[in-house]
């Protein structure tokens, strides 16, 4: 019994080793405590060539888990790359970049300023970096239909309203050198122009995956985001035509097969890529009779651009650059 | 005029069985008869900035509490009570209720087998199943005492128990060799009832046993488990928390002296089954205990672990809930602020009171109580009690100390932990036996300490003190007749981190709060006893909050009470 009395009173003392150095909740250290750079931003990999694969990645930490952004701007190109994330320190899992661009144009061989930011602090860092070679988008997860680059290709057809402009343009394009230019006004018509842009005479002929939840069509656009006098709407009217020859003729009929389209205002100024999954594009445009209302991008059969205007508005602008297809993400993710 | 027909109704239906239980003595009753007024007005600056509240407001009412128990043959008993009430200020009926407050039934099956059915009162362990008082009631002097009946029988709260809705049953084996005695106790609750699109029925069943042997040795373990009931609503998740708890006491003498070690550990689990973002948490707890007593008092002195995450439905569900409306006042300014729960309302209104067990962990002010905000059974502590009770230091002054060290065992936001002091300390001095006066005259007072610290860098540190001091005098100016007066004056100071939590327990949050307050309770007046149980009051009560912050405007408060309590 002494024994047992013993015991009654030691076993307390065994649970005094039970403390852990876990945290219950949030930290309140990330809530409340100063933001401190513990290791300041370093550039790792810096002048690397992009179009070879080369990666680049930064390093940095801090006292707190901070919202932190990475601006990259190309001094010469003037594009931009964002990298952000919520964390308290930046590495290679988090930074890295393999020479993609948040904002168009895409970067080139160039240097580049760097700033880091905090969300609610005004701590910034700067630190500069240098592109040995650029990235190059297209590559075997891509099919290009044109990035301008080799000229305007005769056989992609169309038709532009008289006093509207197609023309191929050196400079100032969003990727390379050249692009489409297009604009003008048509008080007569809501079509300014368009462009068939056919498969058989694509850069890449690579066949498109037939899963439409895996396949993005990418455009460049350059916008002037003219907002209507009329409509107080933005002026351009973008739009885009899938045609899929369904029995695969090498040509598409109207009464028996599938056409989808999607469209959107232009309501920005300077270039953008627009994205989108050819899932998500969802207005079909059904055939009199036949058409299986299934999207199949491998039976796409021509790419119809198309820019609108409401003919009361006045002018609309829509340069294009870098039609190309990805598979699995857009091409900017 | 419903209500008379209510009133006739019941007296018809009643009046046979009382005639017949003159009889043959088959029906008793007992109960508890109240009577209410008082009469609140706003005071200080608040009377002349507040334009839009009412200067005063005031109500009352009659309540007859009637308890029947009836006897049909001689191993049951069926018992209920009906409650009479009427608010003053009604006329014919107007403000009438009729209502029934409790029906069960009890009985034993051949002299061995106890059970009850309906409203049935249940506590385990403080572990599992205990109701818990209400923060800062503890050494309260006595003239204060009466509010807190009307707030813990308003509120069904008797000792510890929690009234709850199902059947009971408990039965013993004598032995005679070394193990004495076997008893058993089971039971099943209906905790929520079925919701009309909403969630599960909620369930608690539990069982004891308790093994008693000839060496004063006893050994009990305890389950109780709190669960949904998937098939009684379309919902595709249910809770469960089931908690176990055993227990090792051994009772003996140590020169003469008697004392008690007490052991107790156990474990808890709780989850949500079909919710896959649900995380199932298990805990467990230990504490242990030396209880020992002298003709000078008695002494206790404890060391208790709780686990994070020990969840227990049973233990943890508080009296208070903050969420609550108070009853007086509950906006004022001209702000129309909605007034928060203070010391006045934890005293005097049953309104903020709860009385449904509550899954999740209901929230807590840490002014007013940071030990210990869920009883023992708080997660997330380590720590060492003592108290001396009924310590009789001559025979004219008695006291009562208590104190309490805990620290956190994971720190809640940091790695540094909290820690917790509570001291407590009541005295009654005997004026009467001191002064060898004819007339009892009692002088009490008490003071309650509490302070909450956590080191570490600035962002991060705590340092909460609040103190309640009380006092009371009570004198028998004529035989029962006493005139008492009483004080009660409450300080806060310092920060705290509210911990904000998910419906799954977790913490998501925390909002740095700080407290600068003071609060006033004054209390005067008479106090005329007929028996223990019967006895009115009438007294006038001054109350007051002041935020110091600034957060709040003060409140002040003047009241004119007068209550006439008969239990039966």
């Amino acid at each position: 019994m002494k024994n047992l009395k013993f015991l009654l009173l030691t076993l307390p003392f065994f649970f005094t080793s039970c403390e852990k150095d876990k945290i219950e909740g949030p930290n309140l250290n990330d809530m409340y405590g100063e933001l401190t750079i513990i290791e300041s931003l370093n550039v790792i990999g810096d002048s690397a060539d992009f179009s070879v694969g080369d990666n680049m990645y930064f390093t940095a930490s801090f006292s707190k888990q901070v919202d932190w952004k990475i601006k990259i701007e190309g001094l010469n190109s003037g594009s931009v790359k964002i990298i952000s994330g919520k964390s308290n320190d930046i590495n290679q899992l988090n930074s890295t970049w393999d020479g993609g661009s948040t904002h168009l144009p895409f970067f080139i061989s160039e240097d580049c300023d760097i700033q880091l930011t905090f969300e609610m602090y005004d701590d910034t860092i700067y630190r500069q970096l240098n592109i040995q070679g650029e990235k190059e988008y297209n590559n075997e997860n891509t099919v290009l239909i044109t990035d301008f680059e080799n000229g305007f290709n005769p056989n992609f057809t169309g038709f532009f309203n008289a006093g509207c402009t197609k023309a191929l343009t050196n400079g100032g394009a969003g990727q390379g050198v050249k692009f489409l230019q297009q604009f003008g006004t048509c008080d007569w018509d809501w079509l300014i122009g368009y462009v068939d842009y056919y498969s058989t005479y694509w850069y890449d002929q690579n066949e498109l995956v037939n899963n439409p939840s895996q396949v993005y069509f990418n455009i460049m656009i350059n916008g002037d985001s003219t907002i209507s006098q009329a409509s107080n709407v933005p002026n351009s009217l973008f739009k885009i035509e899938f045609y899929e020859d369904e029995n695969g003729d090498g040509y598409y009929d109207a009464n028996t097969e599938d056409r989808y389209d999607y469209e959107f205002d232009v309501d920005w100024n300077g270039w953008r890529m627009v994205s989108f999954c050819y899932n998500d594009v969802d207005k079909l445009v059904l055939a009199t009779s036949g058409g299986n209302a299934v999207r199949n991008p491998s039976k796409i059969s021509n790419v119809r651009t198309l820019l609108l205007a409401n003919p009361a508005s006045g002018f609309a602008k829509a340069d294009v650059d870098f039609l190309i297809w990805s598979f699995g993400s857009s091409i900017l993710n | 005029m419903k209500n008379i027909y209510l009133y006739y109704l019941s007296f018809f239906m009643l009046f046979p069985i009382l005639g017949q239980s003159q009889v043959k003595s088959k029906l008793w009753y007992d109960g508890n008869a109240r009577v209410m007024y008082n009469r609140d007005a706003l005071e200080g600056t608040l009377k002349e900035t507040d334009t839009v509240s009412t200067r005063s407001n005031g109500g009352g009412f009659t309540i007859l509490d009637l308890g029947f128990h009836f006897t049909p043959v001689d191993d049951i008993e069926i018992a209920s009570e009906i409650r009479l009430k009427n608010d003053f200020g009604g006329m014919w009926g107007n403000k009438s209720v009729v209502e029934l407050r409790r029906l069960s039934a009890k009985g034993v099956v051949n002299n061995k087998i106890a059970f009850s059915v309906g409203d049935i009162y249940l506590k385990q362990t403080k572990f599992t199943l205990y109701n818990y008082e209400q923060e800062l009631s503890e050494y309260e002097p006595s003239v204060f005492r009466f509010y807190r009946d009307f707030v813990n029988y308003e509120n069904y709260y008797q000792s510890n128990y929690w009234r709850l809705q199902g059947v009971q049953t408990n039965f013993s084996y004598n032995m005679y060799n070394f193990i004495e005695q076997l008893d058993f106790d089971g039971f099943a609750a209906r905790v929520r009832g079925q919701e009309w699109m909403g969630k599960p029925e909620l369930l608690m069943i539990g069982g004891s046993a308790v093994i008693k042997s000839s060496n004063n040795l006893n050994l009990g373990s305890h389950y109780v488990n709190t669960f949904e009931i998937l098939s009684s609503s379309n919902s595709s998740v249910t809770y469960y928390n089931p908690v176990l708890n055993t227990q090792l006491s051994y009772s003996g003498t140590l020169k003469d002296k008697p004392y008690k070690v007490l052991l107790e550990g156990g474990f808890s689990k709780r989850g949500w089954d079909g919710d896959s973002l649900a995380p199932e948490i298990k805990g467990n707890f230990m504490e242990a205990s030396i209880h020992s007593k002298s003709k000078k008092g008695e002494i206790n002195l404890g060391f208790r672990y709780v686990d994070t995450d020990f969840r227990s439905t049973g233990a943890q569900t508080r009296r208070i809930n903050y969420n609550n409306s108070t009853t007086t006042y509950p906006y004022y300014s001209n702000n129309y602020t909605q007034r928060k729960v203070s010391l006045i309302d934890m005293m005097s209104d049953p309104n903020i009171y709860n009385q449904n067990l509550s899954t999740s962990l209901m929230n807590y002010n840490p002014m007013y109580s940071s030990i210990s905000p869920y009883g023992n059974a708080t997660p997330n502590r380590i720590g060492l009690t003592a108290d001396i009770d009924n310590f009789n230091l001559t025979d004219y002054l008695s006291a009562k100390v208590q104190t309490q060290y805990f620290s956190e065992i994971i720190g809640q936001g940091t790695t540094n932990k909290r820690s917790f002091n509570k001291s407590t300390l009541h005295s009654l001095l005997s004026l009467d036996k001191l002064l060898s006066l004819k007339n009892s005259f009692d002088i009490e007072g008490s003071i309650n300490i509490e302070t909450v610290k956590r080191g570490g860098d600035d962002f991060e540190k705590i340092n909460l003190n609040s103190i309640l001091y009380s006092g009371s005098i009570s004198y028998e100016l004529m035989k029962n007749l006493k005139i008492i007066a009483g004080a009660k004056m409450f300080y806060a100071e310092g920060n705290e981190f509210i911990a904000e939590r998910d419906i799954y327990d977790q913490i998501n949050d925390f909002e740095d709060i700080n407290y600068d307050s003071k609060e006033t309770i004054l209390i005067a007046g008479i106090q005329h006893h007929f028996t223990e149980d019967i006895y009115f009051t009438m007294q006038y009560n001054q109350f007051n909050v002041l935020d110091k912050t600034n957060t709040y405007d003060e409140f002040s408060l003047g009241r004119l009470i007068f209550m006439f309590n008969m239990n039966l």
